[in-house]
């Protein structure tokens, strides 16, 4: 069974805004000149289109064309990226060393326990490894980090290069288990396996359910216990969302896994509910484990007011319990008795601003409703890593008008920004500086966040961050 | 158990291409693109723009599984082609990867080809920079050395002097510069990250590196009277020149401190035969100045020093001027150099430093357990060891990103000797006297027996 939560369509019903909005936006020509002067470059027209115009949605998940600069990262930085916030497992990078050593604790999540999972962990593939191959060096390797640091797990994961070696992760990493008795987990995700990232989300859960969820059984089964998948917990997210459930009377078993531990993990698949928060990375981890195990699965948004409140309703609902329904919406009513006051003093200087979103799939439509909490419009949002659902959904949740864009290269976000004038770009880091030297404010939504943007209280650290990047005096000043 | 020997531990060293990125950054109207899948480009750019603040834009050939299997040519030429017409560099600076290394691309070939069948592209420089060998450092090294290689003309002498810095901060080479105009020394940079890397804001992104080390200038450093190395570890580039040019060649440590800086000064008078003027006489007094004022709270504390050789080969005897001990020194790098180098700037000193390269910050952290420092130098990662060991850090090299201002730390020169002494003294203050300036009674142990008298300033 799969419940879905009937996101509220934002398509603007009456023309009050229509006035600050020109629904014959278009596509910045001075973009198409460039890319039309360019044989090879025509097909990145059809990779662009404007909400409301048709049903059309941009041509994604493509190769990206060689020479241009796309935000993609590689397969293997997908599956670290998801596996990483396991506290005490190693994660060990099978390769040269600029794989560990450029994604070392780079995604901000945070833990309440160990910080194993924070080391940058390699074999250091040397050339004699490349012509003689690198599984003795793995082998021994394995060992020599479980004895200094007895973890929960090694996620031993495969790069480019060990691809083409051909070195026999699975084999390896058996043996070692047997000579450990730790669990050791090979990801086969070598970097050019994909163009997409999402690939290595895959593999990452694949390694999870191949090798960890259900291998043990929690200390507890208690009646309402859920799982929190694809939370990361990045800069606390998580700390924002368990109190309120917990508040309810629901237990969270853990999250997938931001803050949690390989026994967390491996005893999710006794908890009677999933709730999927990212479902770009996560959304096939609870399709599997309700085949599995028949754990149903919500999807939720823990962006925003409205969609914060929908999210706990939505787990209270599906477990009946009148108590609880009580329960939950005596917690709604207190949390957000004094918030809507504090964000009507954001909304005063936010109001009737303009917001372009470049970041994971997941975040290109699930932020929509919150910033219209906000008083703020989506102009443009786009995606490196999209598919044709993900892109279905943005289409679902912004008004007219809105361009869609996906795998912009720098100087294509570049010239939408200066095209498009947003008042604030979300992105992650490596479009920051291209928002703030181009003198668009930004708001970083990825690993460089210093603040948790989730819940209740996460909202409004949000409201205040868009806020800070926007009414700072700098742009003021920086004015010619 | 605390040995280890097969595994890397929170590494201090990153891969070649991202050296070759640092260098092809300083070359005006420049855009470096990795042959090999997009993760190599996203990361490295990840990785500098939050070291240095900037939009740093590095293309990438998108090597996909095919490619692994079929040859990246058609990629590799498809990237040229669209890299030249969309971003319009005057250079391209191609770095190769394990992948497109590993499956045996002939990349300097391609591009010998590609170019006789088209006449309108830019330079385009073949850089072999394979990740499983060597370090950043040698990446920096290797491209420094393939631009001049493919670049150098000579034609009529040019009056300049070569300048190879390393992997220095923009402020860094904004003062070596400063340095040689007030010496009346005209210089080509190689290569000048100072304004690309630490750029105005002007409501425009630069998409090629927007200022630096030109085409032009790379082409005259055949002509230089001579080139100076201020690392020993990026010399090679120096080294072809000698040896395909007769262009004369030193390698001075990096000028930090007195003594290097003395030395560094040295070799400029007796290059051009010119006098140090009176303005940076004036600077040195002042570092003594700031080196005296300094000595009582600075003597026999014990530093771990940790980074890229050269800059920790300069940080050693930096801080043995200053009095202080460096008890631990670690550079990812395998480097015989490196441990020599040490040995040199340490000869005098009773103290002798446990040496780790190759080593690693959990190395180095093992090495902090067993006999306590009390002052931290290196880059961010170290925050880690700072943090559990209660030990106040300096961040110094790359990557900084969890400070501001990594573009502007100066360390090169008597003037930023100054701001060191400063910035070393008052982290020690900080930590181990109370706010009266008062030592802190525990945390006062500093060992002066173990120093000799000879270290002393000239």
């Amino acid at each position: 069974m799969v419940l879905n939560l009937d996101t509220e369509n934002r398509k603007m019903q009456d023309g009050n805004n229509d006035d600050d909005f020109d629904l014959e936006v278009k596509i910045p020509n001075s973009i198409f000149e460039k890319l039309k002067s360019i044989e090879a470059l025509k097909a990145r027209e059809s990779q662009m289109c404007v909400s409301g115009k048709d049903d059309s949605i941009p041509t994604c998940d493509k190769n990206s064309t060689p020479g241009m600069i796309t935000q993609r990262s590689c397969v293997y930085g997908g599956a670290r990226v998801v596996l990483m916030p396991i506290t005490d497992a190693v994660h060990l990078v099978h390769g040269p060393i600029g794989c560990a050593a450029c994604t070392w604790d780079i995604r901000g999540s945070k833990s309440t326990g160990d910080k194993l999972y924070k080391n940058g962990f390699s074999t250091d593939l040397q050339e004699k490894d490349i012509v003689f191959g690198g599984e003795k060096k793995l082998y021994e390797s394995i060992l020599e980090v479980n004895k200094l640091y007895h973890p929960g797990a090694i996620f031993v994961y495969s790069t480019c290069v060990v691809g083409l070696i051909g070195d026999d992760l699975k084999a390896v990493c058996r043996q070692a288990q047997e000579a450990t008795g730790c669990r050791v987990i090979p990801v086969q995700s070598e970097g050019f396996k994909s163009f997409n990232k999402t690939a290595g989300h895959k593999l990452a859960c694949d390694a999870m359910l191949d090798y960890v969820i259900g291998t043990e059984e929690p200390e507890e089964e208690h009646p309402y216990s859920i799982n929190i998948i694809g939370e990361f917990n990045v800069a606390g997210d998580l700390w924002g969302i368990i109190p309120l459930y917990e508040k309810m009377g629901v237990k969270v078993h853990t999250a997938i896994t931001g803050d949690s531990t390989v026994a967390k993990v491996a005893s999710a698949h006794r908890s009677k509910l999933n709730i999927v928060q990212c479902q770009k990375s996560s959304n096939y981890l609870a399709s599997q484990m309700e085949k599995k195990y028949g754990i149903p699965s919500i999807k939720v948004n823990f962006f925003g007011l409205d969609e914060t409140t929908k999210s706990l309703r939505a787990v209270a609902e599906f477990f009946g319990d009148e108590e609880m329904i009580k329960r939950t919406e005596e917690l709604i009513k207190s949390e957000i008795k004094n918030l809507r006051d504090e964000i009507s003093e954001y909304k005063k200087d936010l109001s009737g601003r303009t917001v372009a979103i470049y970041s994971g799939a997941h975040k290109s439509w699930a932020l929509v409703s919150a910033f219209g909490e906000l008083d703020m419009e989506i102009i443009m949002s786009g995606t490196q890593n999209g598919k044709p659902e993900d892109y279905q959904q943005i289409r679902d949740h912004v008004c007219e008008g809105t361009l869609i864009v996906d795998d912009a290269s720098s100087m294509e976000l570049v010239q939408l920004l200066k095209e498009y004038k947003p008042d604030i770009l979300i992105s992650g880091a490596k479009e920051k500086y291209l928002s703030l030297k181009s003198g668009i404010p930004h708001c970083d939504f990825n690993h460089d966040r210093i603040t948790a943007f989730s819940g209740y209280q996460g909202f409004i650290n949000f409201a205040r961050v868009v806020h800070t990047a926007v009414m700072t005096p700098i742009w003021r000043l920086s004015r010619k | 158990m605390t040995e280890k020997k097969f595994a890397v531990i929170n590494p201090c060293k990153i891969c070649q291409p991202m050296g070759a990125i640092f260098a092809l950054m300083g070359v005006k109207n420049s855009m470096p693109l990795i042959h090999g899948s997009h993760g190599c480009s996203t990361y490295m750019r990840f990785q500098l723009g939050r070291h240095f603040k900037e939009a740093v834009n590095v293309a990438s050939s998108s090597m996909s599984e095919a490619n692994a299997v079929l040859g990246g040519e058609e990629n590799l030429k498809h990237a040229i082609r669209n890299v030249s017409r969309i971003y319009g560099p005057e250079i391209i600076g191609v770095t190769t990867s394990c992948l497109s290394e590993t499956i045996g691309d002939d990349v300097e070939g391609i591009i010998r080809l590609f170019k006789t069948q088209n006449d309108d592209l830019p330079e385009i420089v073949p850089i072999s920079t394979p990740s499983y060998k060597h370090t950043h450092v040698e990446g920096y090294d290797s491209t420094v050395k393939a631009l001049v290689e493919n670049l150098a003309t000579p034609s009529k002498p040019n009056s300049k002097l070569n300048v190879i810095t390393g992997m220095v901060s923009p402020g860094d080479i904004a003062e070596t510069k400063r340095i040689l105009r007030e010496m009346g020394i005209e210089s080509i940079i190689l290569t000048d990250t100072s304004e690309s890397m630490d750029a105005p804001f002007d409501g425009e992104v630069s998409f090629v590196s927007s200022a630096g080390t030109t085409v032009e200038e790379l082409k005259d450093t055949a002509n230089s009277f001579a080139t100076i190395s201020l690392c020993k570890h990026a010399n090679s580039a120096a080294k072809f020149l000698h040896e395909a040019y007769g262009i004369k060649s030193v390698s001075p440590y990096l000028p930090i401190g007195l003594q290097s800086t003395d030395e560094f000064m040295n070799e400029l008078c007796k290059l051009t035969n010119k006098e140090i003027p009176e303005q940076i006489t004036r600077e040195r007094g002042k570092l003594i100045d700031a080196m005296i004022d300094a000595h009582q709270h600075n003597f026999g504390r014990k530093v771990a020093i940790y980074g890229d050789p050269d800059v920790v080969v300069g940080f050693t005897r930096f801080v043995l001027e200053l009095g202080m001990i460096p008890s631990i020194v670690c550079t990812g790098s395998e480097s015989k150099t490196f441990v020599e180098d040490i040995k040199a700037v340490t000869k005098d000193s009773k103290h002798k430093p446990v040496i780790l390269a190759p080593g690693d910050l959990y190395d180095l952290h093992q090495e902090i357990k067993k006999s306590k420092v009390d002052l931290l130098i290196g880059n961010s990662y170290g925050s880690r060891i700072a943090g559990a060991e209660n030990i106040p850090l300096i961040r110094m090299g790359f990557p900084i990103y969890d400070r501001v201002g990594a573009q502007r730390i100066t360390s090169l020169g008597y003037t930023a000797g100054i701001r060191l002494v400063d910035t070393i003294t008052n982290t020690i203050l900080d930590r181990y006297f109370d706010e009266f300036g008062w030592a802190l009674d525990e945390n006062t142990e500093v060992d002066h027996g173990e120093f000799e008298s000879s270290n002393c300033i000239n």
